[in-house]
């Protein structure tokens, strides 16, 4: 579904991203682990195109995207995207975030995008929240209202970038728990991430990644029980105790 | 965003009230020992009526052309000054350094000057009307570049994760503008908006001295009228507490309404402390 080819990346003098291809195939749960700066998030935010490559191509269905003739808002609407610092918007209510992209991107009227977006808050376990800010919610609420807001716009994939890694560790498994359920419902997902109980369970496919390539990828039983190079047994050994 | 319960707009008009109740009352309780004379001469009182209104009109005339013109240029520089183009940024941040560098006097002396300059000797148009103007403008202008790093500071203060969730869900650069950055750089700029437009609400002062028949200007020619008929100085005195008082009821009408402007930008779990 999604097809990266030999990508490359630069910011000024950093090679940040050194020729990396990978497919996610339909309905799958990818997950990407690597020590930080090996380039993870550059790679997910290149698969949406909130980073341009610099070489390569990214092709959603066997089209290329990072082409000037496509916009990357359209882009953006096939592809959702969930942060690490969840960054719901600030001055809207959890109910309003979610709203928003419909109303504004995707120009439904405010009914239908109010039915739709209760709907997507119900999902992600919500629905009496709609009314509260994002101030007024824990991290791993907040989190979930992110989730919400980019299945709004039903993606054909949502990427999620360390979607734990700011959370207190009580409100890690909740946000693991609606992630899982969309796995399971078949979405297909990226995901960087350092839970490794998360990637060993949900994971169909795990990459590992350092230095801006792709070092390894396979089942979770083949990365995390049989690495076959020594970078990814440091990793894992590491990773695992 | 909440509109404002009648109730707390009923209480800040009350002690709005009682402010100036009190500021009146200690005017006049200087009078009373001796400050200056309260038993001016009535005859005295229709002139300077008549005077001192057709400033307040003059004045208040002037801050509905500067401070809108102010805010428009100001908010548009603010915003060029953070625009990804560089020429853009070197446009606004030139604008910024030019008008803020200068005193407001001289650069509208300046702009009088150049128009008069320019449209010497040109029949078909009123000089002294051009003149006024230009001035006007330069006064604005000056104003808009303090108004400008105001605006660049608010935008600033958007966390970059803002936008980049608002591109994440495929909005275009003018819905975020409009519906992302806009309205959380409002709730940290309008303190100092707030700031700015008292401060030039004075600043229309300046004006008197391009021939701006605003309430400075009135002060300064019944001063002067006074002074020639025996020195009345009570009387000049008191002209000039009414001139103060004039000025501190329109910036306190200003700043007011800015704050109930702020209060609708407020956001439940990010609020300051109760203005």
């Amino acid at each position: 579904m999604i097809s990266v080819r030999n990508v490359h990346k630069w910011f000024g003098e950093l090679h940040v991203l050194k020729g990396v291809s990978l497919d996610v195939k339909k309905g799958e749960a990818l997950v990407i682990i690597g020590p930080s700066g090996s380039g993870k998030s550059t790679l997910l935010r290149c698969m949406n195109l909130l980073v341009s490559p610099d070489e390569g191509d990214i092709l959603i269905d066997g089209v290329r995207v990072n082409d000037p003739k496509i916009r990357p808002e359209w882009v953006r609407q096939q592809v959702g995207m969930v942060f690490q610092s969840f960054n719901l918007f600030t001055h809207l209510t959890a109910l309003q975030n979610v709203v928003i992209g419909l109303t504004k991107v995707k120009r439904l009227s405010s009914t239908e995008a109010e039915r739709i977006a209760r709907f997507e808050l119900e999902r992600v376990g919500l629905a009496d929240k709609a009314d509260a800010y994002p101030a007024q919610l824990s991290g791993g609420q907040q989190q979930r209202v992110a989730i919400g807001r980019a299945l709004a716009l039903n993606p054909k994939a949502v990427l999620f970038d360390e979607p734990t890694s700011a959370l207190d560790p009580e409100y890690i498994r909740e946000v693991l728990d609606v992630m899982t359920k969309l796995a399971n419902e078949g979405m297909t997902m990226v995901v960087v991430t350092h839970e490794m109980g998360f990637a060993q369970n949900v994971g169909d496919r795990v990459l590992f990644m350092a230095d801006g390539i792709v070092v390894e990828e396979g089942t979770p039983e083949e990365i995390f029980e049989r690495p076959q190079q020594d970078r990814t047994k440091t990793f894992v050994g590491t990773i695992l105790g | 965003m909440r509109i404002t319960a009648s109730k707390g707009l009923l209480l800040r008009i009350a002690f709005g009230g009682i402010a100036t109740v009190v500021a009146v009352f200690l005017l006049y309780l200087a009078g009373s020992v001796g400050l200056y004379d309260l038993d001016y001469p009535l005859s005295l009182l229709p002139p300077r009526g008549r005077a001192l209104t057709t400033g307040l009109l003059a004045t208040l005339g002037f801050m509905t052309v500067v401070m809108p013109l102010g805010f428009g240029l100001g908010f548009f520089f603010g915003w060029a000054r953070t625009s990804k183009v560089w020429l853009g940024r070197a446009v606004a941040t030139t604008y910024v350094e030019l008008f803020r560098g200068m005193p407001p006097i001289v650069l509208i002396a300046f702009a009088v000057l150049i128009t008069i300059v320019v449209f010497r000797g040109n029949d078909r148009i009123d000089l002294f009307a051009f003149a006024s103007l230009a001035g006007v403008v330069a006064l604005a202008a000056h104003s808009g570049a303090y108004q400008a790093e105001i605006i660049r500071a608010g935008i600033l203060s958007v966390p970059t994760g803002q936008t980049e969730a608002a591109e994440a869900i495929g909005m275009s650069k003018a819905t975020i503008l409009r519906h992302v950055t806009l309205p959380q750089m409002f709730r940290v700029s309008l303190p100092a908006l707030g700031n700015e437009f008292a401060s030039l609400i004075k600043d229309t002062s300046l004006l008197s001295t391009i021939g701006g028949l605003e309430l400075t200007f009135q002060g300064k020619n019944l001063s002067a009228v006074l002074a020639v008929g025996g020195g009345n100085l009570d009387l000049v005195i008191i002209i000039w507490v009414e001139i103060a008082l004039l000025y501190f009821l329109i910036t306190f009408v200003v700043s007011r309404t800015l704050q109930a402007v702020e209060r609708r930008f407020r956001v439940p779990g990010l609020e300051a402390a109760q203005l």
